[in-house]
Formats: structure tokens, sequence, C-alpha cells
């Protein structure tokens, strides 16, 4: 029998909300990638306190709960808003095509802002060099894209996105994509293109980041 | 569902809006009309003469209706607060709602005016706060309300920003009201219109209270201040991420000094 197996027996026996959120923190604590299917299942009972411990614990898991997080049932959806939170949080690659279509869908504004900070944060180092130019390539496109959005909160998370993604991708300043990131960021520094300043001030220091003089 | 009686709540145009307001047959449809012009920031110039007509409007609570007394008159008066600057016409009669009868209109003429940073109204609402808390800051006889609307007359103050001794002192007595939310408010007006760090304690000290809405009140306070110093406070707070980023841009955009605009940017990253 397994340590975890009793912080597994303890969440699912939770009789409160308030055990329920100390039961997925310890659980989420042990780091065990045996805990991630009852982690993920707890993102699924409508508890925010206990949902953001697991997304903790699933995000310091890592890869091992990345399969268990893409299975969520779609039509589950307070679930499949923290799945994108923590998919976003663990960067793997195959969280991909769930965070373009949270950038682009989702009703909720935080979680549109969760999946805008994932694309710029995929761990991409261990792909071949064409692999891993076209998937920065849809990245980058879904987060020019993310700049429609309404909501200040969320053009704020593709700025951080789109810094993100060139910064992490070290392209060269001769790179097309660098070039585009530095322009939508130079037009987001903008007023005449962005009202709430605190994007602006984000644009501008993403700027300074990518173009250092 | 098509033609022009659509449900509340669908997408209308602002004609339609205008349209909804100026009739006067049915009060529900005034309600949201109002609502949607001040949601929109309509610019048409029929807007704030149609919302200062609909100001006048008294109208009882309908029993059994679920609508607020002067539902209309509320909601023309919060919509007022958001189209500044056209709605400066509206002032006179903003400030003379702030002497209604009803305190919810009060309690709404106080936000716009405060809103629409109208100096005319710092004497007016210095006097209804005068009494001091034991009077105007006490409970409703069978009513959880306060007998005048103090946290919306406190924030009025600090929004306008009228920086003087008599109206701090009007102010101060209110950091000790039995009501967290009053507290709150008092502080946020005080730290807005003195460079006092002291004020800031109340908040400080609201952010871990065992309320879940209180914290929510202290950070959108802190943030309406923009008190810098209280960064690492807001986002260890125990509330919504949402809410900490909606505060933390509040010390960007209304606060000033250290810690720098960067360190401040860094945190909000943090939460996304």
């Amino acid at each position: 029998m397994s340590t975890i197996t009793p912080l597994i027996a303890a969440v699912q026996q939770a009789g409160s909300a308030l055990e329920l959120l100390r039961a997925t923190a310890a659980l989420a604590a042990s780091g065990d990638s045996a805990a991630a299917p009852t982690l993920v299942e707890v993102l699924g009972f409508n508890n925010p306190g206990a949902a953001v411990a697991a997304v903790d614990g699933l995000i310091a898991i890592g890869t091992p709960a990345v399969e268990p997080l893409l299975q969520l049932d779609p039509r589950n959806y307070g679930a499949r808003a923290w799945a994108v939170r923590a998919l976003a949080g663990i960067g793997d690659v195959r969280g991909l095509d769930l965070l373009i279509e949270a950038l682009r869908d989702d009703v909720g504004p935080s979680v549109r802002r969760a999946a805008a900070k994932g694309l710029g944060s995929l761990k991409l180092q261990a792909l071949d060099a064409d692999e891993r130019a076209a998937i920065e390539q849809r990245c980058l496109e879904a987060l020019l894209e993310g700049y429609r959005d309404g909501e200040w909160v969320v053009r704020y998370a593709v700025t951080v996105g789109l810094e993100g993604l060139a910064l992490g991708g070290g392209w060269p300043d001769s790179h097309p994509p660098h070039g585009r990131a530095c322009e939508a960021l130079r037009q987001r520094s903008d007023h005449r293109h962005e009202d709430a300043r605190v994007v602006r001030l984000r644009a501008e220091l993403g700027l300074t980041r990518l173009l250092p003089c | 569902m098509q033609g022009p009686q659509r449900m509340a709540g669908e997408p209308i145009s602002e004609a339609e809006a205008l349209e909804r307001l100026r009739q006067n047959d049915d009060p529900s449809m005034q309600y949201y009309g109002a609502w949607w012009l001040g949601r929109n920031r309509s610019q048409h110039p029929d807007a704030v003469p149609l919302l200062i007509e609909a100001l006048r409007q008294r109208r009882p609570r309908a029993p059994g209706a679920g609508v607020e007394e002067n539902a209309v008159a509320r909601n023309a008066a919060r919509a007022l607060g958001k189209l500044a600057p056209a709605a400066h016409a509206a002032i006179a009669e903003l400030l003379a709602a702030l002497d209604d009868p009803d305190d919810g209109l009060r309690e709404a003429a106080a936000r716009a005016l405060g809103e629409l940073k109208a100096r005319q109204a710092v004497a007016p609402l210095c006097r209804r706060l005068a009494p001091g808390p034991a009077v105007v800051g006490a409970q409703q006889p069978n009513n959880p309300r306060l007998v005048e609307p103090c946290e919306a007359l406190l924030e009025a103050l600090g929004e306008i920003g009228l920086a003087d001794d008599t109206v701090r002192g009007v102010i101060e007595p209110f950091v000790n009201h039995e009501r967290p939310l009053i507290r709150s408010a008092a502080a946020r007006a005080l730290l807005q219109l003195s460079d006092e760090p002291r004020w800031a304690e109340p908040l400080l000290a609201l952010l871990r209270h065992e309320q879940l809405h209180v914290r929510r009140a202290a950070l959108m306070d802190l943030g309406a201040a923009g008190y810098r110093p209280a960064v690492d406070a807001i986002s260890t707070t125990l509330a919504e991420n949402s809410l900490k980023l909606i505060a933390l841009r509040g010390l960007v955009e209304n606060g000033r000094g250290e810690p720098d605009d960067e360190t401040l940017l860094v945190a909000m990253d943090a939460l996304l």
C-alpha cells in the first residue's frame, strides 16, 4: 500500500467544504504523480478553495498530470476552467489546443487570462526545431488574436504571454515572429490602441525586455 | 425573439435604449434603458437630458414586484455617474437627490457625484456625515441599512479629492465605526485626502478579516487609494486573483512613488 492511499481516501471521504480543502491541500503537498487523478476529480467539486489547492498540486506534479487533465469531460465547465489554469501552469505542449480554445472562446475572463499566460510559457526546448517553430507560430497567432478581447486583464495577460513567447523562444531580432511580437507590443503601448494604462505600461516593459539597448 | 418587444437582457441598440427611457408606460423598460446608457457610456446628446428627467421620477416600491423604490431614478443617477463630462449638466439635480428622503437614492446620487468629481457636492456630503457615526451611522429601525448611506458618502468625498482639514475631520470618526465596510470606506477616503500612511493601517488589517466580502472591499479600497506599499499584502490576501489584479492595477494607475511600476507589474504577472 502506497503512502498516498490514506491521503486519497481522506479527499474522497471529506464531509465538509473545509475538510475537503484540508485533505486536498495535504494530497497536493505530496507531489506524488499517483495523486493526479484524484486532484483532477476535485476540480469538479465546486469548491474554489479546494480547486486552487488541487491546481497547485497538479502544477507541481507536472507532466504526469497532463493526461488526466485532458481527459476531463468538456461538458463539466467548472472543472475545465480549473484544468486550463493547471495546464497553463504545467506548460506541456499537449495542452496547446485547449489553451488556444480557452483564450478564444471561454466565457470566463479569469480562464482566458490564464490561457494567455500559458500560451507564452509552454516548455518547448525538447522539441526539434521545425516542430517548435510550428507551435510557436500557433501560440503567436492565438495571442495576437487575443488582443481583441474586451477585458483589460486578458489583454494584460496576452502582453505577458507575448513577452514570454518571444523570450522563451530565444528568437534572434531578424526572426519574423520576433518583429511581429514587438510590433504588437509597440501598438499596445499606444493610448490610441489601448485604454487601460496598466496594459500600456506592461507592453512598454515587455519592449524594454525584448529590445534591450 | 424578433421585433421591437425583445426581452430585457438581449443586446439592444443605443437608439432603442434611448427610446425605452423616453417612454413612460413601463418603468422596467426605463430601468433597463438607463442602465444601458451608463454601461455603454453613451455619448448621444439625448442621453443626459433623458437621464435627468428619469432622475426626477418618484415611484414607491410596488408590493411583490421585486423592484426597489425609485428604481428608475436610482439607475438614472448611477448612469449619470458614468457619463462625464456631459453629465456635469446633471450636477444640480444630483445635489437635489442628495436631500431626498429615500436613502437608496441618496446613495446612488452620492456615488455619481463622486465619479463626476463634483466639488459642489463636498459641503452637502459633509453636512450629511457631520452628526457622526453614532447618529447617521446608526442602524435604521427594522432595517439593516444605516440612517445615512455612509459608505457611499465617504467614498464620494475621497473620489472628489478636496483635501481639506474640515473634510478630513468629518470623515475621521468613521474609521472606528462598528461595521468593517464603513471603516474601510473612511480609511480609503482619508488615504486619498492625505499623505499619511497611518490611514492604510485599518485597510491592511481588513485584508486579514475573517469574512471574504470584507477582504474584497479592503482590496478595492487600497486599489482606489493607490497605496503602493500594500503590494505584498494584496498579493497574499485570501481572495480571488481577479480582485487582487484589479487592486494592483489601482496601485499602478492611482498611486505613485515606491515600489516602482516594474515591481507592481511583476507582482501582477504572478497572479495571472
